[in-house]
């Protein structure tokens, strides 16, 4: 059913009521003053299985108006099952807001793993969906314990973590929610973005929000701030290698680009092709590229 | 009776934006007059913020009286409250709560008016997450003192206290990451 049929509806715009706002406001000013920190919140129940992106969701939600223009992504893509479902629940509770798919129309962008291909400006905020919040929890059980490491910056044990990767594998193997330090203190799971994304989060014009719903969880990366991805100075973090066997960068099968962040698509023969995975940056490739065909030689 | 705007989800909503660009951008000063309809900046921040689910501080008597039971927030003394309204041309004259290891959010959240963000005599230099290099702010009306406390009160960070300065109309926040230098005698606060 077209979503936009309920504007009619009794719900609150934003669906939260406005205490359920506040708290999570509340919550979103402290993160952002203590960059890294993971402020804990009321989750509230929301009409979604948690580990569907509520965390981000109600963030979302605490932040928007009736002006703004929201971009939902899954995996990069505009049009899986995640983002349509939440893209049509916004639009049914905030009557007004206007949704785009393009990454440079947006003012607000929610998105469970990835952050787009073209950089955020200082206009936009980028609210990333996640479903385990604390890089420690691999190595201490004890929430408590972890408290205390985050607060004294104690991460010695997460680094032999990664130490014990180097022994076995000769790097790193982490591929996504790589550990990463903000403003030199408290390190972050950047939620199960690519290595790829994890460069963005270091001085970023935009504002940088995470939401873990089922975990309570709010943090933040304010814009212009420092963000290292843990690493050795002998091994140092490298992202995701997209060379073939002949050492060219794989091109993506669709547009053609060669500079961003490709998914691998396996056929029923076997055979391997490659594609952006950020729908948006791969039609806007695209364009271009009929635009410049489209010009006289 | 009429109610004023600020009363209303959409106002707050707006001066919500506000506040987190404030907080995202130390030093950077938010002009409030399209949101807050004839209020004092700072009374919209605290309508904004405050439910019965958090404590507020009222040293200087900030707040009238006939605010306190809409604001809905406990009324507490300024060493354990989350939140607290300040007449910044007064000397501080309380200990805030700085948080704790575990938890640095309960380190609190200082609503301070003065006469002038933005403008005045008092130079700072800024930097810190959330500025680029480095930022300027002149203020008018701070109690030198302020300053001075906020470096001991910020100096164990995760601890530490969140400051938002105001005048009649604007805003403009440090949080306690903002590194302060006072640019008037190069004295290094």
């Amino acid at each position: 059913m077209n979503a936009m049929n309920h504007t009619t509806t009794a719900y609150n715009f934003g669906f939260l009521d406005e205490y359920a706002k506040k708290e999570v406001r509340r919550a979103i000013l402290k993160a952002i003053a203590i960059p890294g920190y993971q402020v804990p919140y009321a989750s509230r129940e929301m009409p979604m299985g948690r580990g569907f992106g509520t965390g981000g969701l109600q963030l979302t939600l605490s932040l928007i108006g009736p002006d703004e223009v929201v971009k939902i992504i899954d995996q990069g893509s505009d049009d899986s099952v995640n983002a349509v479902n939440l893209r049509q629940f916004i639009e049914m509770t905030c009557p007004g807001i206007s949704t785009t798919t393009r990454t440079t129309e947006c003012t607000l962008i929610q998105s469970r793993h990835r952050i787009p291909e073209r950089p955020l400006t200082a206009t936009q905020i980028i609210i990333l969906q996640v479903p385990y919040p604390d890089p420690l929890v691999v190595v201490e059980p004890s929430e408590d314990k972890r408290k205390t490491m985050h607060g004294e910056a104690d991460y010695s044990r997460l680094l032999v973590k990664l130490y014990e990767d180097i022994v076995k594998f000769d790097e790193i193997t982490i591929s996504h929610r790589y550990p990463t330090r903000i403003n030199g203190h408290y390190v972050i799971d950047p939620s199960p973005i690519p290595r790829w994304d994890v460069p963005k989060l270091h001085d970023s014009a935009a504002l940088i929000l995470f939401g873990a719903g089922r975990e309570k969880k709010i943090y933040a990366v304010p814009p212009h701030t420092k963000a290292e991805p843990l690493a050795f100075s002998d091994v140092p973090f490298r992202v995701e290698d997209f060379r073939d066997a002949a050492g060219q960068r794989r091109a993506c099968a669709r547009c053609g680009s060669k500079d961003s962040f490709l998914d691998e698509f396996v056929s029923d023969s076997g055979s391997k092709t490659y594609q952006c995975s950020d729908s948006d940056w791969c039609d806007g490739q695209l364009l271009r590229a009929a635009q410049a065909q489209g010009e006289p030689a | 009776m009429k109610t004023e705007s600020i009363w209303q989800a959409d106002v707050q909503q707006r001066v919500f934006r506000e506040l987190a660009e404030a907080f995202s951008r130390p030093g950077e000063v938010r002009d409030l007059t399209n949101c807050i309809d004839g209020a004092t900046a700072q009374r919209a921040v605290l309508i904004t913020l405050m439910d019965g689910e958090t404590t507020l501080a009222d040293p200087h008597g900030q707040i009238a009286a006939s605010d306190w039971p809409v604001l809905q927030g406990k009324r507490d003394v300024p060493e354990t409250a989350r939140y607290i309204a300040a007449d910044g041309r007064r000397a501080p004259d309380f200990q805030p709560a700085l948080g704790s290891l575990e938890s640095p959010e309960f380190g609190a959240t200082l609503l301070i008016e003065i006469d002038a963000v933005g403008d005045g005599p008092l130079s700072l230099e800024l930097a810190g997450p959330g500025i680029s290099g480095r930022g300027e702010l002149r203020l008018e009306g701070l109690h030198s003192d302020w300053l001075e406390r906020r470096t001991d009160w910020i100096a164990g960070f995760p601890l530490g206290v969140d400051i938002l300065l105001s005048d009649a109309i604007r805003i403009v926040a440090l949080p306690r990451t903002t590194r302060v230098v006072i640019s008037v005698g190069g004295r290094l606060i």
